[in-house]
């Protein structure tokens, strides 16, 4: 059972949810998430189920023109 | 007289619009920003490379230092997929319905796929969103646009980082005569101060840049460069120029003129 975050191999969290994950990698905000290249909205996180091979997007403000 | 750019029912007091990308560094960018004085700041949203959070945050620190409001672009999507749901991402994080709408459709050139822009546009207004397209000067393509919802277009003036100025001079003219009432900013391609000049002077709303100021041996001075060209331009249009003329015509009044008989000339003049 795993899924990848931005490319690479993480493992499912318990309880499965996007929630959880997040909580696990400490991110800094601001961020949103896509997951399976849908974005999934901050007050969804709760009741996101992750399943085997979901793939999750985490991105950041960054410089753009 | 007051004179202000208004994009989507918002007033901006100037008519640049500046990229925070391609800066050598944070403190660049940020004196950049103050002599630009930019109506908006473009912003993108990019993932974190493993161990490298940190860079987001530092630059989400620029950001809200500069305290400018924020245009949050889809730049690298290819896919009207891609591009609806990076703006809804950026909509979440930079907390603004703007977006400027980029759907690429050849990486070479980076030139906008007008069919894709349109599906794009027409799904993001449908979801609230405040769309400027990044397009070309095709009018046809920006008519489809405006019907999609989009009240601001941004058509190009060259592909993207290149710097060579309007390509295509004619074609963005005519689109700004058939289109007098649409705010229409020149986006990408600019690569001198005197082309934004010579843009605004033809009547367009504002300019978009980036490598054009960040990529210059000294961007600040470039940032208050094309500051001060995007204002000459306008005042240039809003003067309305001379008619252009065939012939020479003096300025200096011929009246009066020394070692020069008036009489002389008329005789001269009847006899001829």
């Amino acid at each position: 059972m795993s899924l990848t975050v931005n490319g690479q191999a993480a493992a499912i969290p318990d309880p499965p949810t996007l929630q959880t994950l997040l909580a696990v990698l400490h991110l800094q905000r601001p961020y949103a998430v896509a997951r399976n290249e849908e974005f999934v909205p901050a007050s969804a996180y709760q009741n996101c189920e992750l399943i085997d091979g979901d793939r999750i997007e985490i991105v950041h403000p960054s410089a753009g023109g | 007289m007051q004179d202000t750019l208004t994009l989507y029912g918002r007033s901006f007091q100037t008519r640049i619009l500046l990229g925070t990308a391609r800066y050598e560094s944070p403190a660049q960018l940020i004196e950049s920003i103050e002599a630009a004085d930019p109506a908006l700041l473009t912003v993108a949203l990019r993932k974190q490379v493993q161990g490298g959070l940190q860079a987001g945050q530092s630059f989400w620190n620029i950001l809200r230092k500069a305290n400018r409001p924020l245009l949050p672009n889809t730049a690298g999507c290819n896919t009207v997929k891609e591009a609806v749901n990076t703006a809804l991402m950026a909509r979440e994080v930079f907390e603004t319905d703007l977006i400027k709408l980029e759907v690429i459709g050849d990486d070479v050139n980076l030139q906008p796929d007008p069919f894709g822009l349109v599906e794009a546009a027409t799904e993001l207004v449908k979801q609230g969103f405040r769309v400027l397209p990044y397009c070309t000067d095709d009018l046809v393509l920006c008519r489809r646009l405006l019907d999609a919802g989009c009240e601001v277009l941004m058509p190009w003036a060259a592909p993207i980082g290149t710097g060579q100025g309007p390509r295509n001079p004619k074609a963005l003219r005519e689109l700004r005569e058939r289109l007098p009432d649409v705010p229409l900013i020149v986006d990408a391609g600019l690569g001198l101060p005197s082309h934004a000049c010579q843009v605004m002077e033809w009547g367009f709303d504002g300019v978009l840049v980036n490598t054009a100021v960040s990529r210059a041996i000294d961007p600040v001075r470039m940032a208050k460069a094309f500051a001060g060209a995007v204002q000459a331009g306008r005042s240039g249009y809003l003067a309305v120029p001379m008619p252009v003329q065939e012939l020479a015509v003096a300025s200096t009044p011929e009246i009066g003129k020394p070692f020069w008989d008036e009489a002389s000339r008329f005789v001269a003049q009847e006899t001829a």
